[in-house]
């Protein structure tokens, strides 16, 4: 059973740079236009102790693990 | 777990509000929860007069239970002091109860049978029923975190953790720069965490791929990890945040699961005749990159991330996740959570090993080095008790797994019989932030 999306993964993996590239070409975010940045729902992981959580569990049941974390595991469950 | 009390407002007042706070925190040059944003994080700013908050405390508790097997209780707890320039320090502690039963790795059988455990437990399992070991453990973790912003383009987080469990201790620390450019739209973050972490099984170490009679000199082994981090994040629009990290993470020690067996099966039938200890390799390589997308509506926000992982045990997989944050009323939201999960198997994984003949050098049955799909639907709702201080968030989820369990290369009876049936989990998490 062959992860039928890596291909696609790989394609998206060489994209996104081009696009972050493409961002720099886009117009400035002023100051004043970040109201919206600046809520706290507006981070990548605005409710830090639900996604411990969530990862934990995730970690602990599958063979994967990564992401914007830099630690390890910290248990014996995988 | 903030909801941001004045994003909600519609009003001209709250957006001009909003706006200053934003002016002020860039000529500051503080960096705070937003900072992967590049831009400061209201609560933590100077400008907003006496109302600017010293403590941040939070808790949530998971309560989780799969149909039929482990069952978890766990309750974190966590107190940050949040200072005038951003800094931060903050301490958490955790516990986890887990009881219930765990997958042995034995193969189901398609008639009821019987098997004498590597320790000399005789056991009798139904008929394409896994068979499962009861365990009882605890973990109690502990966890340090401190981020400091410097000047307007750098902040720097460091981290410790302590968790100490029955039969696994864990020792380990992180540290994180982040660089921001082109005021704050572009921010680069290095970091790097180390793991020094001991397994001490009970009843001691049984030599790999045996019977489990024998055991191996020592009570302790060690395990390490080194993780390393490149991650950026662009600001590309008022509304529209993304992510791109790439991780490395190198382990070695002791890496196998130290309770785990196999089935030795019958050539002919594929029945189970016994069991053997599993074996796995002492180093692992693992990589992963992570594409994330945080995109504000109007009012509503939509999070989607993508992540790819590979390791050198030969496990390819990849992780789509969608969150929706959707406004009610009165500061309340509900958030939408679906989430699919695929993986191909490790190189070493087998369902059983057929008898007489050779062994390999390292096999596996746990299910989750196997061929594995998870499918996760949930949503979190998110609201304030009338007249009472901080803020509530309540997340329910549901999660099937499954596996192949029709491989090609199953042996008689095994055919009639799912090797990996699915599994439902269910969860749910409970979370309290007050800031004083």
């Amino acid at each position: 059973m062959k992860s039928p999306r890596a291909r696609h993964c790989r394609l998206l993996i060489l994209l996104l740079p081009l696009t972050f590239l493409g961002g720099c070409a886009t117009m400035d975010v002023q100051p004043w236009d970040r109201d919206l940045l600046a809520e706290e729902a507006m981070s990548f992981s605005p409710e830090p102790m639900i996604t411990a959580i969530d990862n934990h569990i995730y970690f602990s049941k599958e063979g994967s693990t990564g992401g914007q974390e830099v630690g390890g595991g910290g248990c014996g469950c995988n | 777990m903030q909801l941001g009390e004045g994003r909600r407002s519609p009003s001209l007042r709250g957006r001009l509000t909003q706006a200053v706070c934003a002016v002020l925190a860039a000529q500051a040059g503080v960096v705070g929860a937003s900072a992967a944003a590049g831009v400061a994080d209201p609560a933590t700013t100077s400008g907003a007069g006496d109302d600017v908050p010293n403590w941040q405390f939070d808790a949530a508790g998971l309560v989780y239970g799969e149909a039929g097997r482990a069952k978890v209780v766990e309750p974190n707890a966590r107190i940050t002091r949040l200072f005038g320039n951003g800094a931060r320090i903050g301490a958490t502690l955790g516990l986890d109860l887990v009881t219930g039963a765990s997958p042995t790795g034995g193969i189901a059988s398609t008639e009821i049978h019987t098997t004498t455990s590597a320790s000399g437990r005789v056991k009798t399992d139904a008929v394409g029923i896994v068979p499962t070991n009861q365990f009882q453990d605890h973990r109690a973790s502990f966890d340090l975190e401190w981020t400091q912003p410097y000047t307007r383009w750098l902040t720097t987080s460091f981290g410790s953790h302590v968790s100490r469990e029955k039969d696994y201790r864990s020792l380990g620390g992180t540290g994180k720069v982040s660089f921001a450019f082109m005021r704050g739209l572009l921010t680069l973050n290095l970091g790097g965490g180390y793991d020094s972490d001991e397994v001490e099984p009970t009843g001691g170490f049984r030599v790999p791929l045996s019977d489990g009679t024998v055991l191996e000199d020592g009570t302790v082994r060690a395990k390490h990890s080194k993780t390393a981090l490149l991650g950026v994040s662009r600001v590309l629009s008022r509304r529209w945040l993304v992510g791109l990290d790439f991780t490395r993470m190198a382990e070695d020690g002791y890496l196998t699961e130290p309770y785990k067996v196999l089935s030795v099966v019958d050539p002919e039938t594929g029945d189970p005749v016994g069991e053997l200890t599993e074996s796995r390799p002492s180093t692992r390589l693992r990589y992963d990159v992570l594409a994330s997308s945080v995109y504000h509506f109007d009012t509503d926000i939509l999070y989607a991330s993508e992540r790819f992982y590979w390791d050198d045990w030969g496990i390819v997989s990849t992780t789509t996740d969608l969150k929706y944050r959707h406004d009610l009323y009165d500061d309340r939201y509900i958030e939408p959570h679906i989430r699919f999960y695929a993986q191909s198997k490790a190189d070493f994984f087998h369902y059983s090993l057929v008898q007489g003949e050779e062994l390999p050098a390292f096999a596996s049955a746990d299910g989750r080095l196997g061929s594995l799909r998870t499918v996760s639907l949930g949503a979190t709702y998110g609201f304030h008790l009338p007249d009472r201080p901080g803020e509530w968030a309540v997340r329910a989820e549901y999660m099937s797994q499954w596996g192949d369990g029709h491989p090609s290369d199953a042996i008689g009876n095994q055919q009639n019989v799912d090797l990996a049936p699915p599994v439902s989990i269910g969860s749910v998490v409970v979370a309290y932030s007050l800031r004083f």
